[in-house]
């Protein structure tokens, strides 16, 4: 095989010795290097730097005295503001609340998801491509506005659910302390159940065709082809939109925030991103930082731990 | 193995990283030395520019760059914070007379009471007081928002009252409404910190002190209970409703005729005018009750200051300029016709602009009400470095007893335990805790 370096040599083929095998690395390290450069340059100013400035952050404290007139001393906390946050019982609720929400919606949806994504694939959907387009839909919608939109489709006094319901003689209230975490849920689910779908659909089609006919060959119906060889066969993608979604759940932001000004039951802080955001505006910056710190912290642990469970139960079968 | 260009990749990007750093801590540049002083002005409200435009065109010693940006609670402020932080701010800004406290506090804003007291006694006392805390000044007054309440004339004689001179007159009245219709209420209850906040200013309470070199938080005073409990007493009894005004439902619902009044400042006179034009010559506008008999206190809600940040290095021009904005009359006419505002300079009080009958509220020369309202406003009030959060903590609040889910009294005292957590967090001296 000849290879024709743009700058340099080329070679007539390979060559085993030591010489010719370091300056193949060598190329294969500048391409490679090259490459990632435009990555690396943004990656490491626009996240490693920002996140490496809130850690900084995170470990001082604005002292003022008296009035505040006087200008304020930055002091190193230490650990300070991370006793404060674990104190906080309206941070650590918000912590709770997403963690809960997430261990109910995220199986939910990609459960939705993949029956979708398997009804997609099956021999006997119709309209497949006007059905793909319809799931994923939600997800072209902006947030806010779909925020928005559901907004309205809650508020009691304007929402056609709830007057449907009412004339079934049910009074719901979707805003209400016991059912809005829920109403959030939907919310959610229903702008990204079409996007996880459509990455499991993906992995469905990347399924070898001699496997499916194997199976069917055997004797397996629908039902068995799926549960047997196609959900074992989209592992990957599985796991892959598992961690996606905690991670997108624990970010929770837009959809609280916007349905705060009609649902009197979301305080200012239902959310750890909202509770940060409402340190940012007393500007208390570094507790802050230190609340984002935390919130990174958590979804790292949660997220990795499932990827390194998943792939050890993945190894162990 | 790291090769050679690997090894250079890393560099590079540690070099970028550095540069970075650095770029972003660079010092603001100065402005220009010599004859002309130019001076940037950061500010919200439209009209502003027209009032720069007239002082450029009459001044040649100090130029004025005006650059509009988004209104303060939607990141007009942080914006400007950020900028000082940068080093590279504005002279001057347009900052609201609730988000002064803040600025002061966070080192924002510049100490320029040598150049400004001069300027005091143009100003209504109240609007002064506004500009500054612990004996410094840091900014001019521009506007004022004092109180009435104004309601609907024809609807009111439909009802068989008159507007009510008294809270428990007004208590009577609405009962009388909600009798005579149960989907009619008199008006809205508070929906938010600056609604609250001017009824108890008028009931003669503060929320925030400055005494002893130390805060004094009395969020949930015993005056602030008298209001909140007047409110919630309506609430609870049906005879008041709680939603937001002045927007989309709030229009329907007044063309409806379901809400007949609206405790509100000045201002909300031109947007009562835009958003129900169908309505013109039925509105008219009275005094707010009292609660003794007699008296004419009021509150005041919104308006804002011309304030001079830090990193200013001109502060004596900077402080002229605004005091021209706010008392020069061609400044102020402009102000009042194109910005919609309400002058706190007294000599703007008296222009014929802010003087004259207003053909929506049925010939009455509102004003009238206003300049008396402006004139009884307690200079006692002072809001806290926080109010953000107060805000934001007191519609939460407001809402849920809104719906039921709690009351105003209870709203009132969950924001006081938050607020006094909240400026000791930053470090300042609290009491009220």
């Amino acid at each position: 095989m000849t290879m024709t370096n743009p700058g340099g040599s080329s070679f007539a083929r390979p060559r085993a010795s030591e010489g010719g095998g370091r300056a193949l690395s060598r190329r294969h390290d500048r391409s490679a290097v090259m490459f990632l450069m435009p990555f690396g340059l943004l990656f490491t100013t626009m996240m490693l730097l920002p996140m490496g400035y809130a850690l900084y952050q995170s470990f001082f404290k604005v002292q003022r005295s008296g009035l505040g007139l006087q200008p304020a001393a930055k002091v190193f906390a230490g650990l300070g503001n991370y006793v404060t946050a674990v104190r906080d019982s309206a941070f650590m609720s918000s912590l709770l609340r997403v963690f809960m929400l997430g261990v109910v919606q995220v199986p939910v949806m990609l459960g939705l998801a993949l029956a979708l994504a398997l009804l997609l694939d099956s021999r006997s959907a119709a309209f497949k491509r006007t059905f793909r387009l319809t799931y994923f839909m939600p997800y072209a919608l902006p947030g806010v506005i779909a925020a928005i939109m559901w907004s309205f489709l809650y508020e009691p006094s304007v929402s056609p659910f709830t007057a449907g319901l009412r004339h079934l003689g049910l009074n719901v209230n979707f805003l209400s302390g016991n059912l809005v975490l829920g109403s959030i849920g939907n919310m959610i689910t229903w702008g990204w159940t079409g996007f996880n779908m459509l990455i499991i659909y993906s992995a469905l089609q990347a399924i070898p065709g001699e496997l499916t006919e194997a199976a069917v060959m055997d004797g397996c119906g629908a039902w068995r082809v799926a549960w047997h060889m196609k959900i074992p066969a989209v592992r990957p993608a599985l796991i892959l939109t598992t961690v996606f979604s905690i991670i997108g759940t624990a970010q929770l932001f837009n959809e609280p925030q916007v349905l705060q000004q009609v649902a009197p039951t979301i305080s200012p802080s239902y959310t750890p991103i909202m509770a940060a955001q409402q340190a940012a505006d007393i500007n208390d910056y570094n507790y802050a930082a230190t609340e984002s710190v935390i919130l990174a912290l958590l979804t790292f642990v949660l997220s990795f731990g499932f990827l390194k469970f998943a792939q050890r139960k993945g190894d162990s079968e | 193995m790291a090769s050679r260009w690997v090894k250079t990749a890393l560099v590079t990007l540690t070099a970028a990283a550095v540069a970075t750093v650095t770029a972003c801590s660079s010092s603001g540049a100065p402005n220009s030395a010599g004859k002309t002083v130019t001076l940037d002005f950061w500010g919200s409200a439209i009209g502003y520019d027209k009032s720069v435009a007239r002082w450029n065109q009459t001044h040649s010693d100090i130029k004025i760059n005006y650059a509009q940006i988004a209104a303060g609670s939607a990141g007009g402020y942080a914006k400007m914070q950020n900028a000082v932080k940068a080093g590279n701010a504005p002279c001057l800004g347009q900052v609201g007379y609730d988000t002064l406290p803040d600025f002061v506090v966070t080192g924002a804003a510049q100490d320029i009471s040598q150049y400004a007291n001069a300027d005091k006694s143009q100003f209504t006392p109240w609007t002064w007081q506004m500009t500054g805390f612990g004996g410094k000044v840091f900014g001019i007054p521009v506007d004022a928002g004092p109180e009435a309440l104004f309601y609907r004339a024809d609807l009111f004689e439909q009802y068989g009252i008159t507007p009510p001179k008294t809270w428990s007159e007004f208590a009577a009245d609405a009962e009388k409404v909600h009798a005579a219709n149960p989907a009619a209420y008199l008006t809205t209850t508070p929906q938010d910190a600056y609604d609250l906040g001017a009824l108890t200013w008028q009931a003669g309470g503060k929320w925030f002190g400055t005494g002893d070199n130390q805060w004094q938080v009395t969020i949930d005073s015993p005056t602030t209970r008298q209001v909140a409990d007047y409110w919630q007493g309506l609430l609870g009894k049906h005879l008041a409703t709680s939603e937001s005004t002045l927007d989309t439902a709030w229009f329907k619902d007044v063309q409806n005729g379901k809400v007949l009044s609206l405790v509100s400042a000045v201002w909300a006179a031109p947007l009562i005018a835009q958003g129900l034009p169908g309505l013109s010559g039925k509105w008219a506008v009275a005094p707010m009750p009292q609660w003794t008999p007699g008296q004419a206190a009021t509150g005041s809600r919104g308006g804002s200051a011309t304030v001079v940040l830090t990193g200013c290095k001109y502060p004596q021009q900077a402080t002229e300029f605004a005091d021209w904005l706010s008392t020069n009359s061609d400044s102020v006419t402009n102000l009042i016709k194109n910005t919609g505002i309400y002058p706190a300079a007294t000599s703007g009080q008296d222009l014929p602009a802010v003087n004259q009958p207003s053909a929506y509220f049925g010939g009455q020369n509102i004003y009238q009400v206003f300049k008396t309202a402006a004139a009884n406003i307690s200079p006692s009030w002072g809001w806290g470095p926080t109010m953000v959060q107060v805000q934001s903590e007191m519609k939460h609040g407001l809402k849920l007893a809104g719906t039921g889910q709690g009351t105003i009294p209870q709203a009132v005292t969950a924001v006081q335990a938050d607020t006094v957590t909240a400026m000791k967090s930053q470090g300042l001296s609290v009491s009220g805790g």
